[in-house]
């Protein structure tokens, strides 16, 4: 008891230094040789609970941390990998999924993990029902029915049962996002809270989100020692983990919001990873023989939308004309360069069935040609919402110049993010620049987004970007649900390429570029590499000399 | 010798201490104002970059040697000063930074004026009316001036951009609308100094209506310090001006607002300094400008001030 205690307060005492180190410091020199920092925007976390966490930093967090029952492959994110699941089988009618777990895994507690630990950990996600609650009601599970649907057969059998034969391909890519991870339920279990049951919440026990929120309960190869909002997060070896275990003892993300902080701070060797770094400052980054950089393209797209309640840009030609006024090539090679990359199409880079065709190019005499052809021959004035940051910002006003030339006279509203957004929602802007993330890993998500709008009229329930730009698809709403219930995957990325380009000829959306994520890196470290998603930074084999 | 002595006449003529004619009495008081601002070197250099504003503004379109709105992104970007058709380097959008000044200096100075004609008679009138009025008019309208001054210039204009919507013109309004007060409480100090004089109530003797005692009699009274004030406060409108471009509420891409140049020049300055700088020594020269000239100013129309 004494002992245990003793191991507390000299582990707490261990963390509160590393913390002082990790925020109150800039003057340290080196970093320790067993530890990583990395400097990371870490402002968007409001808690590490993988049933609420669905943040960017948290995502790399979590997959860190904790084990899933499949996970994508890194070499080929169109197809999963077993992690936690040793196989799985799927019934004929294509409802019920079985998954074989690996024997002997335990988690960083020293608890064993067995199915009733998956099974508690998507009972959670489904009961809690915070943001990333979708990703499992939308497969038909629900807080009535999710004791049922999803459930231990014995110990290493894990049945999950869905309501329509939906695409393995798609089932799976769900389960491997980081709200599946699978949390200790003994532990858990026992720093529950227990709440009154209420209209909006029906339980009677808060399934440990308070806990969790800063807590840890996971079996992944690190474990998360410390988060404290707005100042790092620390990250340590899991002696308990039963894969490969990581190399380094520590990885500390302290937050650092400014690219030019990050870079100072890279170069007198106070971090040894720079995450949020400005095009202004790759280059200096990539001049210094003590850095190098290191990127992957990520799943976000950049596109500009036509909304088709403006009766101009509700001509078809009209779209197609200011699709040929975005200088593509010039923008890729300057405000794009080292963030991005140029993509016409709606699916990124990496996903089942993506194509990458780039059919549009800046040509003005063609845009003239089309604008004339809508009866617009003198162009038009119109207003875009644009949110002021880089490099939307510098893009729309590369996008205002070239428009000019073909007499599009573009009035550049600027907002924050909330703005922008909050008008682009009630669908009363003309013309929109922005991004969209997948918000799980398959063509689903961003077909179901840009080319499904079942019910185009004001309070309509499900409002896609389709929605939001009053486009109304029903052909390709049909495709798109087809696509979900295909069971072949390669039938199914066949529809997702047919769907892209019918989107690619015509379609309110331009789409211009995918984000390519880069990390400035110290020369000390080896094995740094940025994975294909922002749920596969992993950090096991990253290690220092 | 002819030259000198009519020279010498019309000075004479201007400083005459027995004028014939009313204008001989006001052009002989300009005179001596001009001799004595003159006789301010600094208040002369500051006129001249004042003056050199204005020409630069008037003839931006021929002066500026190329297109302020359209760059060339591909070839141009992030030119540094002095490279060849560029003397002052290009931005991130690949526009010549000097044509984006010399057509920017039209917006500064469309601001400075507009509000300077919006915000001075403004703060003069309610000034003139509550000082000759007093009583509850003036109660009321300083209560109103007092709460215009409870609060910080620029965080008042900030809050009615963001009421009004970014833009250049609500920028000018903002302004206006935060920068009266001062021009009230010190036309209304000038007010009640001469509302008991022989000659305002000679006026009212014979028969003249309060709004014409207010305006034939006592504003031209406190016409002089307003415009002393006014020209030292031009500074002061430049920087809220380029304060809200810089915080993204005053002019809009692409419009070559000073502010909004540093602002969209603040990520660059780490590599490529001339962006946020050529901007700023724009504004701290012109500000400059307006102080000495102000400074001047106060010297020649106020003597009572001068020489402090």
């Amino acid at each position: 008891m004494t002992m245990q205690l003793r191991k507390t307060i000299a582990r707490l005492s261990a963390s509160a230094c590393l913390i002082a180190l990790a925020a109150g410091m800039p003057a340290l020199a080196d970093t320790p040789k067993d530890t990583l920092v990395e400097a990371f925007a870490i402002d968007d976390i409001i808690s590490l609970d993988p049933a609420e966490a669905f943040e960017l930093s948290t995502a790399e967090i979590t997959s860190n941390s904790y084990s899933l029952l499949v996970r994508l492959d890194p070499e080929d994110t169109s197809k999963v990998v077993p992690d936690l699941a040793e196989s799985w089988t799927v019934s004929d009618d294509g409802m019920t999924y079985t998954f074989k777990l690996k024997p002997g895994v335990k988690f960083a507690s020293g608890n064993p993990l067995t199915a009733e630990d998956v099974a508690f950990s998507i009972e959670r996600v489904v009961k809690l029902d915070k943001s990333p609650g979708f990703l499992f009601t939308q497969l038909g599970l629900s807080g009535e029915n999710v004791a049922e649907k999803a459930r231990a057969v014995d110990p290493e059998t894990f049945e999950m049962t869905v309501d329509k034969p939906y695409a393995p391909s798609f089932v799976l890519n769900v389960l491997s996002a980081t709200p599946g991870a699978v949390v200790d339920k003994e532990l858990v279990l026992s720093k529950a809270k227990a709440v009154t049951p209420s209209a909006e919440y029906a339980y009677d026990t808060d399934f440990g989100n308070e806990f969790l929120k800063t807590g840890y309960a996971g079996s992944g190869p690190f474990v998360t020692r410390v988060w404290k909002a707005n100042e790092a997060v620390v990250l340590e070896r899991n002696d308990n983990y039963t894969g490969e275990k990581p190399k380094l003892a520590r990885v500390i993300y302290r937050h650092m919001k400014e690219s030019s902080a990050q870079r100072l701070a890279l170069e007198s060797g106070d971090i040894d990873v720079a995450r949020n770094l400005d095009p202004n400052d790759l280059n200096a980054i990539e001049n210094n023989p003590n850095l190098t950089l290191d990127s992957a393209p990520k799943g976000t797209i950049y596109y500009i939308s036509f909304n088709q309640k403006n009766p101009n840009l509700a001509k078809p030609e009209v779209d197609e004309a200011m699709k040929y006024l975005i200088d593509y090539d010039a923008i890729g090679s300057t405000l794009l360069k080292g963030v991005g990359v140029i993509h016409q199409t709606f699916l990124p880079t990496g996903q089942l069935g993506a194509i990458e065709d780039t059919p549009y190019k800046l040509d003005v005499a063609k845009a003239k040609e089309l604008l004339a052809k809508a009866g617009l021959p003198d162009g038009f004035s119109v207003t875009m919402d644009v949110r002021s940051t880089q490099p939307v910002s510098g893009v729309a006003e590369s996008i205002q110049q070239t428009a000019a030339q073909a007499g599009v006279k573009i009035e550049i509203i600027p907002g924050d993010g909330k703005q922008t957004l909050t008008k682009y929602r009630a669908r009363n802007h003309d013309i929109y620049i922005g991004q969209w993330g997948s918000d799980y890993w398959d063509p689903n998500s961003n077909a179901q987004t840009f080319a499904y709008n079942a019910d185009n009229s004001d309070d309509s329930p499900l409002k896609t970007s389709a929605w939001r730009n009053a486009w109304d698809l029903p052909e390709l709403s049909k495709q798109t649900d087809a696509a979900l219930l295909e069971s072949d995957t390669e039938k199914r990325a066949a529809i997702y390429e047919d769907i892209q380009r019918k989107v690619l000829a015509d379609s309110p959306f331009a789409f211009i570029w995918q984000q390519v994520e880069v990390a400035g890196v110290s020369n000390k470290v080896e094995g740094y590499k940025l994975g294909p998603t922002f749920d596969s930074n992993y950090l096991t084999n990253v290690s220092k000399n | 010798m002819t030259d000198i002595s009519q020279f010498q006449s019309r000075r004479d003529w201007l400083l005459s201490n027995q004028p014939a004619s009313r204008l001989q009495a006001r052009l002989g008081r300009a005179y001596m104002i001009w001799l004595s601002f003159s006789a301010n070197r600094l208040a002369l250099v500051g006129l001249a970059v004042i003056l050199g504003l204005l020409l630069v503004a008037l003839f931006a379109p021929w002066l500026a040697p190329r297109s302020p709105f359209v760059g060339d992104l591909a070839n141009a970007r992030l030119l540094p000063p002095g490279t060849d058709g560029y003397l002052l380097g290009t931005d991130s959008q690949g526009r010549d930074i000097l044509s984006r000044l010399i057509h920017g200096s039209r917006l500064t100075l469309m601001v400075v004026v507009l509000v300077a004609i919006i915000a001075a008679p403004l703060g003069l009138l309610v000034g003139a009316v509550a000082g000759y009025a007093g009583g509850w008019i003036d109660a009321v309208l300083m209560r109103i001036t007092d709460i215009f001054l409870a609060f910080p210039k620029l965080v008042l204009a900030m809050a009615f951009v963001a009421a009004l919507g970014p833009g250049i013109e609500n920028a000018v309004l903002a302004i206006a609308i935060t920068s009266w007060p001062p021009y009230a409480r010190m036309a209304r100090a000038e007010a009640m100094g001469v509302r008991n004089s022989d000659y305002i109530a000679a006026v009212r003797l014979m028969g003249a209506s309060p709004a014409r005692i207010v305006i034939r009699h006592i504003m031209p009274m406190c016409l002089s310090s307003l415009i002393v004030r006014v020209t030292l406060d031009m500074a002061g409108i430049i920087l809220t001006a380029a304060g809200l471009g810089f915080l993204g509420l005053g002019a809009q891409p692409p419009l070559p607002e000073w502010g909004a140049m540093i602002a969209s020049g603040r990520l660059y300055i780490l590599d490529q300094w001339w962006v946020a700088t050529m901007p700023g020594i724009a504004i701290v020269i012109v500000s400059l400008g307006f102080n000495l000239l102000g400074d001047g100013l106060r010297d020649a129309l106020d003597p009572r001030e001068a020489g402090k």
